[in-house]
This record gives C-alpha cells, structure tokens and sequence, in this order.
C-alpha cells in the first residue's frame, strides 16, 4: 500500500468525518479506506468514537423552564416597544 | 414572515444549547441565565441583520461570548481567564499525522467498539477534564454540531487552529475514555497485538 496515500487518508479523516472536505476529496478518502486493510480499523474507531459524542450529545441539559418563560415575557416587551 | 415569527422560527429553537454555553463560560448557573437573555435580547435587536438560514446557532453563541468577555473586562472580579495557548497553535492547516499512522491510541480494542459501552456520564466528566483550549472545540464540534468555520468565527481563532485542537483534544479524550474503559472492564484483552 503506497504510504503517501495512507498519509493523506489518515490526515484527512477528521475533516471526512466533519463532513469537511468538497464530495470529490471526501470520495478519494472513503475509497482509501474502503480498500486499505490498515488504515480501516482508524476509521471504526474515529466513527464509533463520534457516534458515542454524538448519542451523548442528544442527552445534554436543556435550558430550565423558568428560563424559558423569562425569555419569552422579556422578547414580548422588547417587541412591545416602539421602535426608535 | 414578520421578525418575531422569524426570530421564533430561527433563533429560539438554540435556547438550550446557549444556555448549556453560558453555563460553560460562566461556570454558574445564574449568571448563565442572565447571559442567555442578555444575548437572546441583543440578538432580536440585531436580527435585521442575521441573514435567514446561516446558521444562527453560531451566530448566537458569537453574540452570547462577547458580551460574556465585555463583562468580565469590566468586571472586578478575578474570574479565570482564558489562557493563551504559548506556543502550542499549529502553524499549518493540516493537523499532524505522525504517530497516527498505525498507532492505535486503544491496542486491545482497535476499532473502538468500547466506545458503545461508554454512558454519557463519563463522556461528559472526560470532556470537562480537557484542557480549556481543547474542551472548548470539541464541545462546539462533537456535541454542538458546529462546522470549522463557525468554531472559528465563535472562538476568534483561524480555522487551522481549530482543526489542530479537534485533533489533539480528541486525542486526549479517546485516551481517557479507554483508560476508564479499561478500569470499567469493558475492553477484553487480545492475544495478539497488531
């Protein structure tokens, strides 16, 4: 397997996973991976590691009620204003 | 559609994740509230500005950290401050892959399946012992969902920077998420290393 291209799949596989790279580099990227026996396992990892930020993402705290409620009372005012 | 149902449509629905911001900036939860309004009231203010559908999360917790960094300018306090990161910026855009190559930060669980285990408890407690610089890009990343360029609109350093933190900070996250993993029992030693 030629190592320059291992190189840049494994360099760039942040930005593949962040959905950062134009589809023609981020199609160069899955392809390496799809074909290379080494650089494969890199790529189950970074992804499973994702997955278990992204699970954990949907379980963060959300902003307490009586929050909510002042916030919407103090933009009902501001949109009660008259305009300067 | 008029400005308030606009700014109902667009900007309203990132409440939680502002306010889980201000509570990271401020580090209370009061103080977190204040700040959420304070933003939420400039950003209505503001809002013939923001331009429909670009991202108005991030537009928000750019508003949200600079009132916070304007207060605590003015303030007398002696709050933390956010330290400057002397000579550990990455120059280049490319974040480095020497010592990534082939070297598995989990040799006995290569690809990462202890990662499934893992209950958000510990994540979030890993993240929180990240190092600022670090803890701050893969907050707005990993569990914000922020593209680069937003990350580096918010935290005013250059898209470069960024990627350089994501790759490190990671690095230190996965490093201490295997550790607790092991402790926990989750990952079964293999035979063979490869």
């Amino acid at each position: 397997m030629d190592r320059t291209t291992c190189r840049e799949a494994v360099a760039r596989l942040y930005e593949y996973l962040d959905g950062e790279l134009t589809p023609e580099a981020a199609e160069a990227v899955r392809r390496h991976f799809e074909i290379c026996k080494r650089c494969y396992p890199q790529l189950c990892y970074c992804q499973a590691f994702q997955e278990a930020l992204r699970r954990a993402a949907q379980g963060q705290p959300c902003a307490p009620d009586h929050l909510r409620a002042r916030l919407a009372e103090l933009l009902r005012s501001e949109a009660a204003r008259p305009d300067s | 559609m008029d400005r308030n149902s606009s700014f109902e449509a667009e900007a309203l629905p990132h409440l939680d994740a502002v306010y889980r911001f201000a509570l990271r900036l401020t580090g209370s939860q009061p103080d977190a509230e204040d700040l959420v309004q304070e933003t939420f009231l400039r950003a209505y203010r503001a809002w013939e500005q923001y331009t429909p559908g670009t991202r108005a999360k991030s537009w928000l917790f750019t508003i949200c950290r600079n009132i916070f960094l304007r207060q605590r300018e003015r303030s007398v306090r002696h709050d933390e401050i956010v330290q400057q990161a002397a000579g550990r910026t990455a120059t280049a855009g490319a974040p480095p892959a020497e010592g990534l190559l082939f070297a598995a930060t989990a040799p006995d669980d290569p690809e990462g399946s202890f990662f499934r285990e893992l209950v958000d408890e510990s994540i979030f407690a890993a993240i929180d012992e990240l190092p600022q610089e670090f803890r701050d890009v893969v907050v707005l990343s990993d569990l914000e969902g922020l593209a680069y360029a937003e990350i580096a609109e918010v935290l005013d350093i250059p898209v470069g920077t960024v990627k350089s933190r994501l790759f490190r900070g990671r690095r230190q996250l996965q490093e201490k998420l295997y550790a607790y993993a092991v402790d926990q029992g989750y990952i079964k030693p293999r035979a063979n290393h490869g």
